[in-house]
């Protein structure tokens, strides 16, 4: 795996120095920040190499990088699902307002709610559109009609999705579009209010139409939640992200401002990837 | 090709021809291959389905009826008949006359074979005639000075070889005197008989009558055999009853020579035991028609238990004898035929049925069969009264004498009247017993004997075995198979998962043997045991996991993730060890040291092989189609579902009865149907570990019987194209029907719920 790894001779030195001072991230208020992370897949497979970085709060952080550079497997990181993979093994911290998600204490579950997650395929439970979004409400055991009834028009609206289906709330779910099932899905996610949303391409299985209302949705959330978002399209995210880093082969080459890294990127790679010679 | 690049898009060489060719000739024989399999399965399923219901409808067949012969009444100077019989191979008739003579004539055209006037005292004068049952071939005279002569009319078949080398078959009809040719006097006092009974037993023979004095005189022959010159006496033993002054019409005895009916025309009828000769008892006076209508007709059914009651409505009536709560007996109307419409002459039971024909005096012809409740046919045969019918003892003759002296010889088509809607589902009331009951009890050595065949306590038996056999395979199937897809670490659901599905292989004889032979006894041996581990087991293993929770994390870390169920296995032994340890002092402290016995004490019959037993043995035997499709439906649950589950904070447990049980529903539901069409259409194991008591009683500790099995057990005994033959058929279509219907309503079920979750 080393031998792949381009040389490393054309790093600038000075954008090593930007990331490790924290770039300009002074003034924002930090959310999540990872120190020093390892993950093995198995004994072979060392996913990803020492991350360092901090994600601010109420913004939309974009990943970028080829095909099996981690950049989902970090993103799964942040709400352990990496942990249900046979034979994982993490090293590190993550720390979500300071306090380390890996530590012996934390509950998994509890994590999640705080920590919510959309995956690339819509995944809708088949039960009704209500039942849907309200299903991470019941698990906490909030069975109260009229508290379900806002909560779930709330989320709805807030995922852009109550115009097309308030009258059809108990209609099996999976009768919605592609389009339609993702933004229920991030109706679902919000309706437990967590405080980060992890976004895994979740416009790649979607028409143009549909990744654009959910590019809308984003730029709208990002006002109530921190968003962490893996996208293959670069375009996507230049239009959704404020931040944007860009992952190699299990390492975090460049996290910088999402205009300087399409504009100006530091690296060498950066710029390979972002010009299109490869990925 | 890649020769051809200037090439059309299809290029039409010669090699690309070929290649096209064959690929659609491949194509072709792949699809029309299928077709005709899936075809000829349902072909296959279609001719089964067919050839049941073509050996099944017979059944459904009303009766039928066709003249044969009809010319004058033979030899009519020989007297008025008074009683008519056929010999087995319908070929003969027998008329009796009020000249005492017996005439012997071929029913084919009446022609007289033999005229024969009987010994009579010329000084005295014929007062009444009564026959025996009709299998006896007896008849009896009685006098006017107390005497009767009783002869049998009797039939040797002769072969004799023709001209072309065949063997014709001859009948020459004889009169024999089985109790001497003198007379027997009936009535020491010598008064006229006028009213006649007669019955032969192997022992004793019966003679009972009436005299004008009215007495009932009971008179019991005993044969005496002498050792020297082999001369038979018969020994008298007798007695009278005083009777109250009534114009006794009827007089019946039952072939059993213990019960005596007399009744007059009024249908007031009297109900004698005559069990003690010397002794008669009066047991019971009972009304048989309705006020104001006249008792016309009055016999037993085939067995004597029955009487068919014939009145001047042209109702017909089945009374027997039921045995009260006080211990006695009573005579009860048990059933009503359809009424004729005028009054009934004569009725004629069938020999080796329990049917009968009768005959109104407008010249129809009834025929009913009594368990069966049927009406088969009412049909006219001639415009004249008849008078006297006889039918042949294997039922295809009907021999009617009408009062314009013209006798009718009727072919009858009747091949299975036993069978009805209410004598295959409803309870009927059968001879001999309190209520009405559902039964199955097919045959027995004996004509008199009732057949019973109630589909009911099978259908029931074979819903019991299967609920008891789900009752203990769905819950241990369904979980172990959610356990094993969802929780189990994937090396060890690699041993388990196929040591289970092997488990389908193991032949059902098998477990039916070990079942009735080892896993019976020892389950009645120890059953506070059995009874113990069906409770402590599933406490046991709730402890256990409760435990688990407490245990030093040196000891959980050692047991990786998914491996946690191993544990159980010597609980599970453990358990298991200390319920059988516990039976033997359980069983002394609370059930007297013999649970069975106790239980049969206490008002629950126990049989050892019982319900429990098979629902131990089948719920075995389905476990693994059941935990197989079960898995499968789970373990194919998109993972991108649970992942979406447990991204919300789900639990793993949230994540299962949420999520995955609820999309892997419709395998489930499949997998309970697969398990119940297999439960039901079980037959090995059934078979031996039930004990085949067709009982409707759904207690655990009751044996049972299934459609199955019984088609098992009675099908090479039964005769071939026979009421009975036809009803096990009957009841292998109605098995069909149950798995067809379980297996519709499944694939229903499954595709509404599949549709539902498809886009998944």
């Amino acid at each position: 795996m080393t031998q792949e790894t381009p040389p490393l001779t054309h790093i600038n030195m000075s954008s090593l120095g930007r990331e490790e001072n924290g770039l300009n991230l002074d003034k924002e208020d930090i959310c999540l920040e990872v120190k020093n992370l390892d993950l093995y897949y198995g004994n072979a497979k060392h996913a990803l190499q020492k991350i360092n970085m901090r994600i601010p709060r109420k913004r939309v952080t974009a990943y970028i990088g080829p095909s099996g550079c981690g950049k989902s497997t970090l993103l799964r990181c942040f709400n352990r699902m990496n942990e249900l993979v046979d034979g994982v093994r993490i090293e590190g911290e993550i720390l979500l307002d300071g306090n380390n998600i890996y530590h012996p204490s934390v509950n998994v579950a509890d994590l999640r709610q705080r920590v919510g997650m959309v995956f690339q395929k819509p995944n809708p439970f088949p039960k009704s559109i209500y039942e849907n979004v309200a299903y991470g409400l019941r698990l906490q055991g909030i069975n109260n009609r009229r508290v379900l009834d806002e909560i779930v028009e709330k989320s709805l609206r807030g995922a852009a999705l109550w115009e097309e289906v308030n009258d059809r709330l108990h209609d099996n779910a999976l009768g919605l579009s592609g389009g339609q099932q993702q933004r229920l899905v991030i109706a679902r996610a919000i309706a437990i209010e967590p405080e980060v949303l992890l976004l895994d391409e979740p416009a790649s299985a979607l028409d143009p139409i549909s990744t654009l209302k959910i590019e809308e949705l984003i730029t709208q959330l990002k006002n109530d939640y921190t968003i962490v978002i893996v996208t293959h399209n670069m375009q996507q995210a230049a239009r959704v992200s404020d931040y944007t880093a860009f992952m190699y082969l299990g390492e975090l080459i460049e996290f910088d401002d999402t205009s300087t890294i399409f504009t100006n990127p530091v690296k060498k790679q950066t710029e390979d990837y972002i010009t299109g010679r490869y990925g | 090709m890649m020769t051809a690049p200037n090439k059309t898009i299809s290029s039409n060489d010669p090699a690309t021809l070929r290649r096209r060719q064959w690929r659609m000739l491949k194509d072709k024989i792949a699809r029309y291959g299928m077709t005709l399999g899936g075809i000829s399965v349902i072909i296959t399923i279609m001719l089964i389905f067919f050839y049941l219901l073509y050996v099944v409808l017979p059944l459904l067949l009303p009766a039928s009826m066709e003249e044969a012969h009809q010319y004058e009444v033979p030899s009519q100077t020989a007297g008025n008949t008074l009683y008519l019989a056929a010999e087995e191979k319908s070929e003969v008739g027998v008329r009796f006359t009020d000249k005492a003579h017996a005439v012997f004539f071929y029913l084919a055209d009446g022609s007289i074979i033999s005229d024969i006037a009987l010994p009579t005292p010329t000084d005295a004068k014929l007062t009444s005639f009564n026959h025996a049952d009709s299998a006896q071939q007896v008849v009896a005279f009685g006098f006017d000075n107390g005497q009767a002569l009783v002869v049998k009319h009797h039939y040797d078949v002769k072969f004799t070889l023709n001209e072309s080398g065949d063997n014709d078959r001859t009948i020459h009809p004889s009169i024999q005197y089985p109790m001497g040719e003198d007379l027997i006097e009936v009535d020491e006092q010598g008064q006229a008989l006028t009213q006649l009974a007669v019955q032969m037993g192997e022992e004793e023979n019966t003679l009972v009558a009436i005299t004008p004095d009215h007495r009932l005189i009971v008179a019991g022959f005993t044969k005496e055999v002498d050792f020297f010159d082999e001369s038979v006496t018969l020994e008298r033993d007798g007695g009278e009853l005083p009777l109250p002054k009534l114009e006794i019409a009827y007089l019946l005895l039952d072939k059993e020579q213990k019960v005596v009916y007399l009744a007059d025309k009024a249908g007031l009828s009297t109900r004698v035991d005559i069990r003690d000769k010397t002794e008669p008892q009066v047991l019971q006076q009972v009304q048989l028609v309705e006020n104001g209508t006249q008792l016309t007709s009055l016999t037993f059914l085939t067995g004597n238990i029955s009487l068919l009651v014939g009145d001047s409505r042209g109702k017909i009536t089945q009374w027997f004898p039921v045995r009260d709560k006080n211990g006695g007996e009573s005579l009860a109307k048990i059933r009503e035929f359809d009424a004729q419409n005028t009054p009934i002459v004569d009725i004629s039971p069938e020999e080796r049925r329990k049917g009968f024909l009768t005959a109104d005096s407008e010249g129809q012809i009834g025929i009913y069969h009594s368990t069966a409740h049927r009406t088969l046919l009412v049909e006219p045969i001639t415009n004249a009264n008849i008078t006297h019918i006889a039918v042949a003892p294997r039922a295809k003759r009907l021999l009617a004498e009408d009062d314009a002296n013209q006798f009718h010889v009727w072919n009858i088509e009747n091949e299975h009247p036993e069978v009805s809607w209410s004598a295959l589902w409803s309870k009927v009331w059968y001879e001999d017993h309190e209520e009405p009951k559902h039964m199955w009890q097919s045959s027995s050595a004996s004509n008199d004997f009732e057949p019973k065949f109630s589909l009911t306590p099978l259908a029931f038996g074979t819903l019991k075995a299967a609920f008891y056999a789900m009752l203990i395979a769905v819950p241990l199937a369904i979980f172990g198979g959610i356990y094993s897809a969802y929780f189990m670490s994937p090396a060890m659901r690699g041993t388990v998962k196929p040591t289970i599905e092997i488990m389908e292989a193991l032949p059902t004889v098998i477990l039916g043997f070990l079942a009735g032979l080892w896993l019976a006894p020892v389950v009645e041996a120890n059953l506070p045991g059995i009874f113990a581990l069906l409770l402590l087991l599933p406490m046991g293993i709730l402890l256990t996991a409760y435990g688990w929770r407490f245990m030093p994390k040196i000891v959980k870390y050692h047991i990786s993730d998914g491996w946690e169920a191993a544990l159980l296995i010597p609980v599970v032994i453990f358990v298991a060890w200390i319920s059988f340890l516990l039976s033997p002092p359980l069983e002394l402290w609370f059930f007297e040291g013999d649970m069975p016995q106790w239980l049969n004490s206490v008002g629950i019959d126990f049989d050892q092989r019982n319900a429990l037993v098979v629902g131990l043995a089948m719920g075995l035997a389905v476990i693994p189609s059941i935990f197989s499709i079960t898995e499968d439906a789970v373990f194919n649950v998109p993972k991108h579902l649970t992942s979406g589950s447990l991204a919300l904070g789900a639990t793993p447990w949230q994540t299962m009865t949420r999520v995955v049980i609820l999309t892997a529903s419709p395998g489930i539901f499949s997998a309970v149907m697969i398990g119940m069409g297999r439960a039901v259409g079980e037959t090995m194991i059934v078979l031996m570990a039930t004990g085949n008591t067709a009982v409707m009683d759904f207690s655990i500790f009751q044996g049972l019987r299934t459609l199955s099995a019984n088609i098992a057990v009675e099908m090479p005994e039964s005769e071939v194209h026979s009421t009975h033959f036809r009803i096990l058929f009957l009841s292998g279509l109605v098995l069909f029907i149950f798995t067809f219907f379980l297996n519709t309503i499944a694939e229903v079920v499954r595709h509404r719920l599949r549709r539902k979750y498809s886009n998944l």
